[in-house]
């Protein structure tokens, strides 16, 4: 019972701050929403579409149709209704974190739920986008809710949600072999002693081959539906989906897409483009394969992956990954240079948005020095990535102490 | 040359940018050496405002100002060497305010103690600038002895012109300053400064109020106006249509209205017009300029309005709803199927 009063406490906080009077500097800055996530253009898009002008045409509105059938129909777009909305997605998805980690653990409660919860409700790279009201939030509570259901064995709900959250951001179908793979096994620490996949090819093909057919079923229902909402019109594919593949807004974010391509002549722009998607994919087979063992491990690596190399990230991407770092103890004694990555986190998380004021506010800085601070924070994202893939990799590896070998179980 | 000077600054005052204006002063008194104050030039024995100050932008100067070049400016045939800022660049919305002042005569101007212009070559000009299309209207105004008669011999449509006296009539100057040593500024276009200072950019005064003002006995002239080529009458062109440079907006209703549907309207009927009053000083021009209102959001309604961009829903807001509650069933469905699913599966 000690959690849920915790849970309670953090959540009613958390609500308290939400409504808040939030500052412009906040509401309107880059690093918190992107154009895909911004709640201004959330406003925009569901005032057209409410005025019978379809907001696909122009190149401001670029969420899911879904989230246009969503606030006209079920909930209105109010700020006050917002501020509820998003509080409440973000206890969900502190609560699939707690389910995660319970399941992980083999217990039906444990001392540290209320750590966990609050690593998650209390991370300032998290808590932030969500005053924002920026929709990266609701993504991320999209696939926490998702792998939560992955390790519980609710594979239809699993696939349900992952659909979802391909319509709310293409890149996330990097995520789908890893949940998938997590839902035929389970999503107990096998860190310490990789075996292989408990499945041949044969079987993994007759496992996975019905699951993959569910999410094209339900992502064919789900596109059905965002084609309805538009009027048969399929112009929101190209602006949704489209944005990742094409970089048409090159709004500053704390990635490390939209400066390059400032810069890119338009005769190489089409190569470039395809590098930068190609190489968001080429992550999923190599961690996939190397951590079959424990593939929450690997769904883990793959947020870690989208946040340094997604096209539009916010600051809710990297949270993500340091949220759900809270998942695996068993690890932290391998990191190699924790308090490094740390330190480079915090360096970029106070350049960014200093310098960022400094190029557009002040006008004393130009937009190198905004460059150079995601190439900090993208410095900072990609050590933690290698620590940790070093770290789960490193586990398994017993460590020598005279005669023996200490392993970890 | 304060009479130049005080038409610039009015004329720049009223909303005309340097780089419509063309100034063209022969004479440089500010920097003269007998000058007593040196880089100074006032209009009034008072001294009350120097109109040379620091940010006048003097388009040709001293032995520049020559009738070659000045017919020049004004057809625009001009060596490919003259810069932006010495050339006239006016189409035919431009409405063109010619102002000249100096020693002259019967019929002619003189340049530069050497030369003159005559009334029939301005007149010429003028007909090359309206065969090519240089202007919509032009006011030409003239401050020099005998200086109607530099107007009697134009031929060109839209041209209204004053003069400051009559054929046979001297003009004469307004004060004398005596630290300086000679007049001021001359009277007729000190009467006309003085009924400018009383315009600001939104005065609907016509240029009839200004010819109104107009007393021979304080001129000590007979001023004239010339009005049978001007095709509005006077009553109605505002005296900032020629020294303002003042745009005109048209506010229309929005373009959205929930409750009908979209008028098939072209692009044209929507499209604010303004006009654009350039104004001369010397010789200077306003290319008429429709300013851009439209910003990429805007540009989209058009081309909605203007049927461009198929519209999703013409029927209005009953089918938008229905649309949006069915796909949210849709989804809604999913759920309850999935539901269903684990629990049988549980």
């Amino acid at each position: 019972m000690d959690f849920h009063y915790t849970f309670s406490a953090l959540v009613a906080a958390r609500a308290l701050l939400a409504f808040a009077p939030l500052p412009d500097a906040l509401k309107y800055s880059q690093q918190l929403s992107s154009p895909l996530t911004s709640y201004a253009r959330l406003k925009e898009g569901v005032y057209l579409f409410s005025h019978g002008i379809d907001p696909y045409s122009g190149g401001l509105f670029r969420h899911s149709p879904l989230l246009l059938s969503a606030f006209t129909t079920l909930l209105p777009l109010k700020d006050p209704i917002s501020k509820l909305l998003w509080t409440a997605c973000d206890a969900a998805a502190a609560w699939s974190l707690v389910k995660i980690w319970r399941l992980r653990q083999r217990v039906g409660k444990s001392s540290r739920d209320g750590l966990i919860a609050a690593l998650y409700l209390l991370n300032p790279y998290l808590f932030l986008p969500s005053l924002a009201l920026s929709t990266s939030s609701l993504e991320n509570t999209a696939l926490l809710v998702a792998v939560a259901f992955a390790c519980e064995r609710r594979s239809s709900a699993s696939i349900l949600l992952l659909a979802i959250l391909t319509h709310l951001s293409f890149s996330s179908i990097i995520y789908i072999l890893p949940i998938f793979l997590l839902l035929t096994s389970s999503p107990v620490s096998n860190l310490a002693s990789p075996r292989p996949f408990a499945l041949d090819f044969k079987g993994l093909r007759k496992a996975v081959l019905p699951l993959v057919g569910e999410y094209f079923a339900y992502t064919t229902v789900l596109t059905a539906a965002s084609t309805l909402v538009c009027g048969g019109s399929r112009a929101w594919v190209e602006k949704t989906w489209g944005s990742f593949f094409l970089l048409p807004d090159l709004t500053p974010n704390p990635g490390l897409w939209w400066y390059f391509f400032t810069e890119m002549f338009d005769h190489f722009r089409p190569f470039f483009l395809m590098v930068f998607s190609l190489h968001l994919l080429i992550y999923v087979l190599p961690i996939t394969i190397k951590f079959q063992h424990d593939l929450l491990y690997a769904t883990f690596l793959m947020a870690g992956v989208s946040a340094t190399f997604k096209p539009y990230p916010t600051l809710s991407d990297p949270g993500l990954f340091l949220s759900l770092w809270s998942l695996f103890p068993e690890t932290y004694s391998y990191l190699r240079h924790p308090i490094v990555t740390a330190l480079i986190h915090l360096h970029g998380s106070l350049l960014l948005p200093l310098f960022n004021h400094l190029w557009l506010a002040t006008g004393t800085g130009n937009a190198n020095f905004f460059y150079a601070s995601t190439l900090v924070f993208g410095i900072a994202n990609g050590a933690g990535l290698i620590d940790a893939i070093w770290a789960g990799l490193a586990t398994a590896i017993p460590v020598k102490d005279g005669d023996w070998d200490v392993g970890q179980e | 040359m304060s009479n130049t000077l005080g038409m610039y600054r009015t004329v720049k005052r009223l909303g005309i940018p340097d780089s419509n204006i063309i100034l063209m002063l022969a004479d440089d008194t500010a920097c003269n050496p007998r000058n007593k104050f040196p880089g100074c030039v006032y209009s009034n024995a008072a001294r009350n405002l120097d109109l040379y100050g620091d940010n006048i932008e003097v388009d040709y100067r001293g032995y520049e100002v020559t009738v070659e070049n000045f017919i020049r400016v004004l057809t625009g045939r001009v060596d490919p060497s003259v810069p932006r800022s010495k050339r006239l660049l006016t189409d035919d919305r431009s409405n063109i305010f010619v102002y000249m002042t100096g020693h002259g005569g019967n019929e002619f101007l003189k340049f530069q103690d050497n030369e003159e212009i005559s009334a029939f070559d301005i007149a010429d000009a003028f007909e090359q600038m309206w065969q090519k299309r240089r202007y919509n209207e032009i006011l030409f105004m003239i401050d020099t002895c005998q200086a109607n008669g530099m107007y009697s011999k134009f031929y060109s449509p839209n041209i209204l012109a004053t003069g400051s006296s009559e054929v046979g009539q001297n003009s004469y100057s307004y004060e004398n300053d005596n630290d300086i040593g000679v007049a001021v500024i001359d009277s007729f276009t000190h009467h006309i400064l003085q009924f400018m200072e009383g315009i600001d950019k939104t005065s609907q005064k016509t240029m009839q109020d200004l010819f109104d003002v107009f007393d021979p006995v304080k001129i000590h002239s007979t001023p004239g106006v010339r009005s049978d080529l001007f095709h509005r009458p006077l009553s109605q062109t505002l005296v900032t249509d020629f020294f303002g440079g003042v745009s005109q907006a048209e506010v229309f209703l929005p373009l959205i209205d929930t409750k009908t549907s979209m008028p098939p309207n072209g692009l044209d009927s929507k499209q604010p017009r303004a006009q654009d009053d350039p104004q001369d000083d010397a010789v200077d021009d306003d290319s008429g300029v429709f300013p851009s209102i439209r910003g990429s959001y805007d540009a989209d309604l058009l081309a909605l309005s203007s049927g461009k961009i198929s519209l999703s829903s013409q029927d209005g807001m009953p089918a938008r709803g229905a649309r949006a509650w069915t796909s949210i069933a849709l989804v809604g469905a999913l759920v309850v199927w999935v539901g269903i699913r684990t629990r049988a599966k549980r």
